[in-house]
């Protein structure tokens, strides 16, 4: 019995031995069986067309972290490219969030097993720059000579740094204001002409907000509490959000966002919400579209990418302005947001090759107007605009063509061009608890203050770090 | 045993040799749970340990040895101190309730009574619900403008509560939730435990003319308190790790009021890349863990009857 139990013993930790080197191997059985995979493909390849044998399809990986409407579309775009030609293979991989995604691409960066195109949103940019683990796309297009002066010019400065354009911009989408035009008609406001600065933002949101006893019923106004919101709010005024021109001529050492643009951003805020004429509605985004829905609140913030959506379920007509601008300030426009397709530089040539194509591929007006209908992203090649399908969609939604006339309209500017710094997730949730904390009463300058200096502090610490 | 062992084991002139022996067998049972341990445990805390005295680059790799820095700003850091309050209301609001509760309902499913095997799985069947699945019903019913609470008091005429919006509220709300969560678990734990208790003593008890809540306290209780001190060691545990809910429902705010440790500790790490004070913050906790289950082990063990 005894020996039977040490038997058992020994075995189990064999198992547990081989479980553990197990992944090493897998990997190689993984490999073999691509391997195997693409050498099928080739004899078919070569038994279809036996002039043409050295043709041999490529395949290149692509993370992305585009869910629902967004990744359908993806899927099929990427289908048809492979469908277009035979010499490479786009492999689209969901990897969560944009978040999640760039954790991961963290640790595979520079190996081997890294993807050859990567997803990630625009505030990743700088990280992504300084990590070593990609190859610009500007390398592509000077050896190829690729003219990127047809794509919508907004868009590539914020993906230029240092006159290199680094990514290849894919998603894209800039804020809004979307308002309920029944609302400004029951209050006496005009729908078609709806208020433009702050000051004017206060006075509609006096005149729409309901109340019922102790509870509001409608707001007037809403901005989700989002860094990126209040990015742009400060962004339009032409205020910096860190020193060294956001960034963009030397590294950042300094958070700008609590001076007197930011500051006026959130005496907005402040006095609104003193006033109960401002709906708090969190951090989710599905939570103020939903009260935007239901008419708890008449005016709110929201990306151009969920105007569509907006504008097709609510039960009422949905108007589409651009951002509010300080009365103190002129309009300058807004930042790009959205994501940017980056080229990882540890794989193999062919691998970049096909990426590099399939980036091309992207940028076609059919794509582009595909795109921009399916998920009201921006077309980033304008051409796009033209194609039928995109001219039809508008006929039905007027509002969409404000989004593209909002961001062709922005003047560029290191202010609109948007900040470049490796800690802005952090920056970004400084700002998020100075807004709650405003919400709560704490005054704005302090609020922005205490934002500022832990921004500065994790500034100074990835600086040190990574000298 | 062998008779040849036992003869063997009588041969004391070679004592040290059999010790050995034996010290071999002992590392011979113990090494696959030694080898696991190291791996998953051992290993993960040591380098843990070992990052909390740096600043991490790009790469995540330790590239700025900075002595106790990380220390020093997390003991100073105010949004530390907050999250330290949080987690500890936290914990007393969670963990002595949701016991009481279970054990209430444990009580009143240990009574045996005809069709009390539905009873039982009702009261477990939040165990077999992910955090993730119950936070997403939870984040419904919370939801400012169309949640069950927020319309059921509208029907009823009151004022409208922000429950994951209000500072005042959120962590209140992340509790309940806790607790709905918990309450299976601990309940399948304290009613197994109830019916471990002897028959006969509650038998004995009543032929001695003893009333229900007499046999509740002399009896019920003192049999229960091993199972009860097992329950609440790891309620404690849990709730100081609590992350799921916290991550689902609000995301660590409004004003940090629900940034509870281990949310911060994920935030640092995997949001803002600070491996170095994620670190530090995770050592914190390991010891916070460590002092309160030592201090239970040396205080509240010594209530415990065990048979």
């Amino acid at each position: 019995m005894k020996k039977f139990l040490i038997y058992l013993l020994v075995m189990t930790s064999f198992l547990i031995v081989t479980a553990c080197s197990n992944d090493a191997e897998g990997e190689e059985n993984e490999e073999n069986e691509t391997n195997t995979e693409e050498s099928a493909t080739e004899s078919n390849d070569s038994s279809e067309e036996t002039s043409d044998s050295e043709n041999e399809t490529v395949e290149a990986v692509f993370w992305h972290a585009m869910s629902g409407a967004g990744q359908e579309s993806l899927e099929e775009i990427v289908q048809s490219f492979n469908d277009s030609q035979d010499n490479y293979r786009i492999i689209p991989e969901f990897q969560g969030s944009y978040e999640e995604a760039l954790t991961k691409f963290r640790s595979v960066g520079g190996t081997n097993d890294a993807p050859a195109i990567i997803q990630t949103f625009e505030v990743g940019t700088k990280y992504m720059i300084d990590s070593g683990f990609i190859e610009p796309v500007q390398s592509f297009i000077d050896e190829e000579g690729y003219d990127i002066s047809q794509l919508e010019e907004n868009i590539l400065n914020y993906y230029t740094v240092d006159g290199q354009l680094y990514s290849m911009p894919f998603n894209s989408s800039t804020p809004v204001m979307l308002y309920n035009k029944d609302a400004f008609e029951e209050a006496g406001l005009d729908p078609d002409n709806p208020p433009q600065t702050f000051a004017e933002i206060k006075e509609a949101g006096e005149k729409l907000t309901i109340t019922d006893g102790d509870n509001t019923e409608r707001y007037g106004f809403s901005i989700l509490n989002y860094g990126w919101f209040f990015e742009e709010l400060v962004a339009t005024q032409g205020g910096l959000f860190v020193n060294h021109d956001n960034g963009r001529t030397d590294d950042a050492t300094e958070a700008l966002f609590n001076e007197e643009e930011g500051l006026r951003v959130f005496e907005l805020i402040d006095d609104m919400n003193q006033a109960g004429t401002y709906g708090n509605f969190g951090s989710n985004w599905d939570d103020i579209r939903a009260a935007f829905q239901t008419e708890n609140t008449a005016m709110y913030l929201d990306s151009s990418a969920g105007v569509a959506n907006t504008v097709e379920t609510a039960p009422f007509d949905v108007g589409v302005s651009y951002i509010p601008y300080s009365d103190e300030a002129e309009r300058n426009g807004v930042i790009i947001g959205g994501a940017s397709l980056w080229m990882s530089n540890g794989i193999d040539e062919s691998q970049q090759e096909a990426a590099w194509e399939f980036m091309k591929y992207l940028q076609t007006s059919e794509i582009q107007a595909k795109w921009h209908i399916d998920t009201g992203y921006f077309a980033i090649n304008p051409s796009a605009y033209e194609e039928d399908i995109v001219q039809e969609k508008w006929e039905e939604y007027p509002q969409l063509k404000v989004t593209v006339d909002q961001l062709q309209e922005t003047e560029s500017t290191y202010a609109t061009q948007g900040a470049l710094i490796s800690v802005f997730p952090e920056a970004r949730q400084q700002v998020v608890t100075a807004m709650e904390n405003l919400l709560e009463g704490t005054d704005p300058q302090e609020a922005l203050d205490a934002a500022k200096e832990e921004t500065d502090r994790v500034i100074e610490q990835a600086n040190r770090a990574n000298q | 045993m062998k008779p040849e062992v036992e003869m063997k084991l009588q041969n004391k002139t070679s004592a040290p040799k059999w010790q050995f022996i034996y010290w071999r067998r002992a590392i011979l049972y113990l090494w696959p749970s030694i080898l696991l341990f190291s791996v998953f445990l051992f290993y993960p805390l040591l380098k843990t340990f070992y990052l909390s005295f740096f600043l991490t680059d790009q790469q995540g790799m330790a590239n700025v040895f900075v002595g106790l820095e990380n220390y020093q700003y997390i003991i100073q850091s105010e949004s530390f101190h907050k999250s330290i309050r949080a987690t500890l209301i936290f914990v007393l609001l969670t963990v002595p309730t949701s016991v009481i509760i279970s054990l209430f309902l444990a009580l009143i499913a240990n009574e045996k009574l005809k069709g009390i095997g539905f009873f039982r799985t009702l009261f477990a069947s939040t165990m077999g619900i992910s955090v993730a699945a119950s936070a997403v019903v939870w984040l419904f019913i919370f939801h400012p403008s169309m949640g069950l609470f927020n319309q059921l008091i509208n029907t009823l005429g009151g004022s409208e509560i922000e429950w994951l919006l209000d500072p005042q509220w959120a962590l209140l709300s992340i509790s309940i939730t806790t607790i709905w969560m918990n309450i299976g678990f601990t309940f399948l734990i304290l009613l197994g435990g109830l019916q471990n208790i002897d028959e006969h003593l509650y038998e004995s008890a009543r032929i001695n003319g003893a009333g229900y809540f007499y046999q509740l306290r002399r009896i019920t209780l003192p049999m229960l308190s091993p199972t009860l001190f097992f329950v609440i060691t790891v309620s404690l545990i849990n709730a100081f790790q609590t992350f799921g809910q916290v991550d689902i429902l609000t995301q660590g705010g409004p004003s940090e009021s629900t940034n509870l440790i281990v949310y911060s500790i994920y935030r640092e790490a995997f949001v803002n890349y600070q491996f170095g004070t994620a670190s530090a913050q995770s050592i914190f906790l390991f010891l916070c863990i460590l002092i309160v289950t030592i201090l239970q082990f040396r205080f509240g063990e010594r209530k415990v009857h065990y048979q």
